[in-house]
C-alpha cells in the first residue's frame, strides 16, 4: 500500500484511489485472529474430521455456558427452548426444509444415523418387516453408519447390501449403474428394501429410488451443510442427516436431523428417553437429560459469522471448492499424481493421489504416514489406502501403482503456504528414498 | 439463632485454616517453618465464595439436585481442555482423549469400590445410562430370552425420564410393568422394605419371571433415601435377573460401595454433588453378571469393544466434562475429610435447616432425618393451597421471581380420611457454597406469603 509524504500536500491523484472506508467484509487479519487459537506452524489440511470454529463463536458459546452455570433452573426454565427454537428456525431457512418439526438437533451424525436404524431393528422386531428385507448402503459408508447398521439391522434380522462404487470415480453414470445392479439384489427373492443409506455427492434423486421401490432413503450428508448447498426438498430423502460443526463453524459439537413428515418418520425416538418421549423427535432431541446443550444454541451466533463473508455461506463454499481443486492440481502436478475424482464431484476436499515410491500398500502404511506427517512435518492430513480391485485398471504415476490418496480440505484459515509445506514434505520423503515402513513415529 | 452451623462457619473465619485452629502443639513448636513439609491448606469460606462466584448472588440457591454446580477452578481446567481440542483436535483424539478418559475411570473406580475398571463406563448422564441398561432388556424380549408379561419392577416414585425409558424399553417390548407405591411422608425404612417385598409377590403371580428391577438410591421428588442395599438382597432371594440402581444422586450424596450395594448395575451422576460441570455419569455394570450384551445405543467404529471402550467415543463432541475428574478429586481433597467430609456437613447442615423450617412454619418433614441424604423434603404450611402439580410448578416460579428463592416444590395429593393435611413439601438441598441466610431468606418468603393470606390460587397460569 503507498504510503503518501504529507510533504506533498494534496495529491494530485487522490481521486483515482479507492475511498478509504472500512470494507464491510471480514479482513485476513481478522479471519486470522477469529482462527488464532489454532496450533501455529501446523498446516491444517484436515478440516473434514473435526471441523473448525472461530473465536467469536466460541465466545458466544461460552456466555451460554456460563448463563446455565450461574442460575441453571432459570436457564432450564426460560431460557434454552427458546434458544434451540431459533437454531431450528435458521437451520429450517437453511436447508429448505417446511417446518421446525422436521429438524432436530442432535449431537453429531453418528448419533442421527443410529436414531433412524434403531427405528428401523424395531420394525424387525416387532414383526412390521419381514426377515430379510435389506437396507442397502454403500460400501464406502462411515464406520460408526456400517457398525450401526450391524447393531440394529443385522441383529434384528435384517439383510445388508453393499453398493462397491468404483474408486476412483469419473461419472455419476457410474454410480447409478452400480446403485440399480444392487437394488436388484436387495429385492431378489420378494424381499422389500426398506432402506437406503446414501451419501449427498453420490445421491440420486430420491424420487428414483422410490420408483425402484425402496421404501426409506437416508442421505449420509456428514460433510454437507457449509460444503455444498443443501435443498431437502429437491433432495428428496426421507432423512437427512449433516454435521453442523465440520464445514458450518459450530462448535463440537452439533448436527441436524432432517425429517421429511410422513407416517414412518413420526415413529423416531431419540434413544435417550426423557420425559419428552412422545412429543416428537424434535421436542425429544432438544432434552436428554442435564447436559451442555451450547454448542446447538450458538448457530444465531454463526450465522452472523458466515454473513461477514462475500457471499455468505455461498460464497466460503464456492471459494473452498475453487482453491482446494486449485491446491489438488498442484500438489498432483508437483509430485506427478493424480486427482481422486473430478473436481465437479468435490466439495471442501478433494482426494489427491500419493506418489507409488512411498510404497502405501495396507491402512497401517497409511495410519503411519499420517502420524509421520504430523509428528516430523507439522502436517494434519488424513491418508487413505485405495486397494486396487482385481481386474480393475490402477491409476499408475512414473513408477508405479498409485494405493496412497491425501483429503486435503480448504477453509477461509487456510493458506498457500499450508499446502506449499505438505508439497515439500512428500517430495522430500521420496527424495530421501523413504517408504511407509520405515518411516518413524512417536 | 446460634446453630452448628453458624459457629463452624464463624471459627472458621476466625481462624484461617481449621488445622492450625485444631493444633494443641502449635504454640510449643520451636521448629522453623523450612523443615516441615508444608501441609495442603485447607480451603477457607473465601476460596468457596471465589469459587462459586459465578452463581447468581442475588438468588438462594438451595436446588443442589436438579442441575449440581461446578467450581470455578474445575472450570477453567475443562476450559484448557477445550482449548486443546480446538488447537489441534486430530493429535488430542489420536494421543490424549483415550488415556484421560481412562484416568478419569479409574479415579472413578477407586471411589465406589468396583473390582475393575472395565466396569466403569462413562456416559453423559444417568437418563443416558438408564436407556443403556434398558436397550438390552427390550433386546432380551426381541430375541426370545423374556417371555411376553415377563415383569420389570420399578417404584412409583421413579424418576419422570426412567419411567419413560422403562415404557420405551420395556413395555414396548412386550413387558409387564410393576410400580411399587410407597409412602409419603415415610417413617421408617422397613414401610419401604414391605412395599417392595409386596410388589415382587405381584410380579412373580402366573408363573412370570420379575426379569428387571430398576431401584432409585435417592429418589428424586419426593426426596428419600431408599434401603437398596437390602432391597437388592431381596431381589437376589426372589430370583431377580438383573437388579439395576438409578443412583442419580448417588455419589458425592450417600455413600457409593458397589462390593456393598451388590446390583448388577449402578448409576450415578457426578455433575450433581460430585462437582464435575455438565454433563457427566458413570454406568457401573459388574463382571460377573453376564452382561456383555450392553451397548451405547449411539454406534461408533468402536461397537463390540465393550461397553466402556464405545462410551468413550460415540463421534465427535466435546468430551472435556468426563476428563476433569482428576481435577474435581484435587478439589474435593481441599475439604476437611475430602467427599466423606463433604457429605457428612451436607447432611448435618441440611437437617438443621429443615428442623428449622418446619419449626418456623409449624410443619414437618418428610422423612426421618437418617433417611434423608443432603436434601430433605420440607412441609409448607398447607394454608398455601397446593393442591395440584401445576400449583407446585406456579409457586416455585413465584418463588423464584418474586423472592429470589431457587426451590423445588412436590405436590402430594391428599389422601382419603386425612384432615388438612400438608400437600406441598419443598426440596431443600445444602452443598458447600450455601449459607444459613439462603434458609433465612425461603423462611421469610414462606412467612410474607403466608401473613399476606397468599393462596396458590392466586397465581395465574
Amino acid at each position: 500500500m503507498e504510503h503518501e509524504d504529507p510533504r506533498n500536500g494534496e495529491s494530485t491523484h487522490r481521486s483515482s484511489k479507492k475511498p478509504k472506508i472500512s470494507s464491510k467484509f471480514i479482513s485476513e487479519p481478522e479471519i486470522r485472529d477469529e482462527f488464532s487459537h489454532h496450533q501455529p506452524h501446523v498446516a491444517r489440511i484436515n478440516n473434514g474430521s473435526f471441523g473448525s470454529c472461530p473465536g467469536s463463536v466460541l465466545a458466544a458459546q461460552r456466555q451460554w455456558q456460563l448463563q446455565f452455570l450461574r442460575q441453571p433452573d432459570a436457564f432450564y426454565f426460560n431460557t434454552l427452548r427458546k434458544g434451540i427454537t431459533a437454531s431450528w428456525k435458521i437451520i429450517m431457512d437453511l436447508i429448505n426444509a417446511d417446518h421446525v418439526d422436521e429438524v432436530s438437533l442432535v449431537d453429531n451424525v453418528t448419533t442421527a444415523a443410529a436414531i433412524v436404524l434403531q427405528q428401523i431393528g424395531r420394525s424387525f422386531a416387532e414383526g412390521k418387516f419381514q426377515k430379510n428385507d435389506t437396507v442397502l448402503m454403500l460400501h464406502c459408508v462411515f464406520q460408526a453408519v456400517k457398525k450401526s447398521i450391524q447393531a440394529y439391522v443385522t441383529r434384528a434380522g435384517g439383510s445388508v447390501i453393499e453398493v462397491r462404487l468404483p474408486f476412483p470415480v469419473n461419472s455419476e453414470e457410474e454410480i447409478i449403474s452400480e446403485l440399480k445392479k444392487s437394488i436388484e439384489k436387495g429385492k431378489s427373492n420378494g424381499r422389500k428394501i426398506r432402506l437406503a443409506i446414501i451419501d449427498h455427492i453420490t445421491s440420486m434423486p430420491s424420487v428414483v429410488f422410490r420408483a425402484e421401490g425402496i421404501e426409506q432413503v437416508l442421505v449420509d450428508a456428514a460433510h454437507s451443510i457449509g460444503s455444498v448447498k443443501v435443498d431437502v426438498k429437491e433432495v428428496g430423502a426421507d432423512f437427512y442427516v449433516s454435521n453442523l460443526h465440520k464445514w458450518f463453524f459450530c462448535p463440537p459439537s452439533v448436527a441436524f436431523l432432517y425429517c421429511k413428515k410422513t407416517n414412518l418418520s413420526s415413529a423416531l425416538h431419540h434413544p435417550v428417553v426423557s420425559h419428552e418421549y412422545g412429543n416428537g423427535l424434535h421436542i425429544e432431541s432438544a432434552w436428554i437429560g442435564t447436559r451442555d446443550y451450547s454448542s446447538q444454541l450458538v448457530v444465531p451466533a454463526v450465522l452472523e459469522f458466515v454473513n461477514r463473508f462475500e457471499g455468505g455461506i455461498d460464497g466460503i463454499m464456492k471459494r473452498n471448492h475453487d482453491e482446494v481443486v486449485k491446491m489438488g492440481k498442484m500438489l498432483a502436478e508437483s509430485w506427478g499424481t493424480n486427482l481422486g475424482s473430478p473436481p465437479k464431484m468435490c466439495a471442501g476436499m478433494m482426494m489427491v493421489g500419493l506418489p507409488s515410491r512411498l510404497c502405501l500398500n495396507s491402512d497401517e502404511d497409511a495410519v503411519r504416514l499420517r502420524s509421520h506427517l504430523r509428528d516430523c512435518y507439522e502436517v494434519e492430513v488424513p491418508i487413505f489406502y485405495q486397494v486396487l480391485k482385481d481386474g480393475e485398471e490402477g491409476v499408475r504415476d512414473k513408477d508405479g501403482f498409485i494405493t496412497g490418496y491425501a483429503r486435503i480440505s480448504h477453509q477461509v484459515y487456510n493458506t498457500m503456504e499450508d499446502y506449499e509445506k505438505f508439497r515439500d514434505a512428500i517430495n522430500q520423503l521420496v527424495e530421501d528414498g523413504k517408504t511407509c515402513k520405515i518411516l518413524w513415529i512417536e | 439463632m446460634a446453630s452448628s452451623l453458624q459457629t463452624q462457619t464463624h471459627t472458621n473465619a476466625m481462624n484461617g485454616t481449621s488445622a492450625s485452629a485444631a493444633d494443641p502443639k502449635s504454640h510449643l513448636s520451636k521448629k522453623p517453618r523450612l523443615h516441615t513439609p508444608p501441609q495442603p491448606l485447607l480451603i477457607t469460606p473465601s476460596d468457596i465464595i471465589s469459587e462459586f462466584s459465578h452463581h447468581d448472588p442475588s438468588i438462594a440457591r438451595i436446588n443442589n439436585g436438579s442441575f449440581g454446580c461446578c467450581p470455578s477452578s474445575v472450570l477453567s481446567s475443562q476450559q484448557q481442555l477445550q482449548l486443546q481440542w480446538l488447537q489441534q483436535p486430530d493429535h488430542f483424539y489420536f494421543n490424549q482423549l483415550q488415556s484421560r478418559i481412562l484416568q478419569s475411570r479409574n479415579i472413578i473406580k477407586d471411589m465406589i469400590n468396583a473390582d475393575h475398571v472395565d466396569e466403569v463406563s462413562i456416559v453423559d448422564n444417568a437418563t443416558t445410562a438408564a436407556a443403556i441398561v434398558l436397550q438390552q432388556i427390550a433386546w432380551g424380549f426381541a430375541e426370545g430370552r423374556f417371555q411376553p408379561g415377563d415383569a420389570a419392577v420399578m417404584l412409583h416414585y421413579a424418576y419422570g425420564a426412567v419411567k419413560k425409558s422403562v415404557e420405551a424399553y420395556v413395555t414396548r417390548a412386550g413387558g409387564y410393568v410393576i410400580e411399587v407405591p410407597l409412602p409419603f411422608p415415610v417413617n421408617s425404612v422397613d414401610e419401604i422394605v414391605q412395599e417392595f417385598r409386596k410388589a415382587l409377590e405381584r410380579g412373580k403371580q402366573n408363573g412370570r419371571r420379575v426379569r428387571f428391577a430398576v431401584i432409585d438410591h435417592v429418589t428424586s421428588m419426593p426426596s428419600v433415601v431408599i434401603p437398596v442395599k437390602e432391597l437388592v438382597r431381596i431381589c437376589r432371594e426372589e430370583g431377580v435377573d438383573q437388579v439395576f440402581v438409578d443412583a442419580a444422586h448417588g455419589i458425592g450424596c450417600v455413600d457409593v460401595d458397589m462390593k456393598q450395594i451388590g446390583a448388577d448395575f449402578y448409576s450415578s451422576n457426578l455433575h450433581k454433588w460430585l462437582f464435575c460441570p455438565p454433563s457427566v455419569a458413570f454406568l457401573y455394570c459388574r463382571r460377573s453378571t453376564n452382561n456383555s450384551d450392553l451397548h451405547h445405543p449411539v454406534v461408533s467404529h468402536e461397537y463390540g469393544n465393550g461397553l466402556a471402550i464405545e462410551s468413550a467415543w460415540i463421534g465427535t463432541r466435546d468430551y472435556s466434562a468426563q476428563l476433569v475428574v482428576p481435577k474435581v478429586l484435587e478439589f474435593i481433597n481441599r475439604f476437611e475429610g475430602g467427599i466423606d467430609g463433604i457429605k457428612k456437613k451436607n447432611h448435618e447442615a441440611v437437617v438443621e435447616m429443615g428442623a428449622m423450617l418446619v419449626k418456623a412454619w409449624g410443619t414437618h418433614l418428610g422423612c426421618p432425618p437418617e433417611m434423608c441424604s443432603s436434601m430433605v423434603m420440607v412441609g409448607l404450611p398447607a394454608c398455601l393451597g397446593i393442591s395440584s402439580d401445576q400449583d407446585a410448578l406456579k409457586l416455585r416460579t413465584y418463588l423464584r421471581e418474586k423472592f429470589g428463592v431457587e426451590v423445588p416444590i412436590y405436590y402430594r395429593a391428599q389422601k382419603d380420611g386425612e384432615v388438612g393435611p400438608v400437600t406441598g413439601y419443598a426440596r431443600i438441598s445444602y452443598q458447600v457454597y450455601n449459607k444459613v441466610d439462603d434458609y433465612y431468606k425461603f423462611r421469610d418468603a414462606i412467612n410474607h406469603l403466608v401473613h399476606n393470606a397468599f393462596t396458590c390460587a392466586s397465581l395465574p397460569n
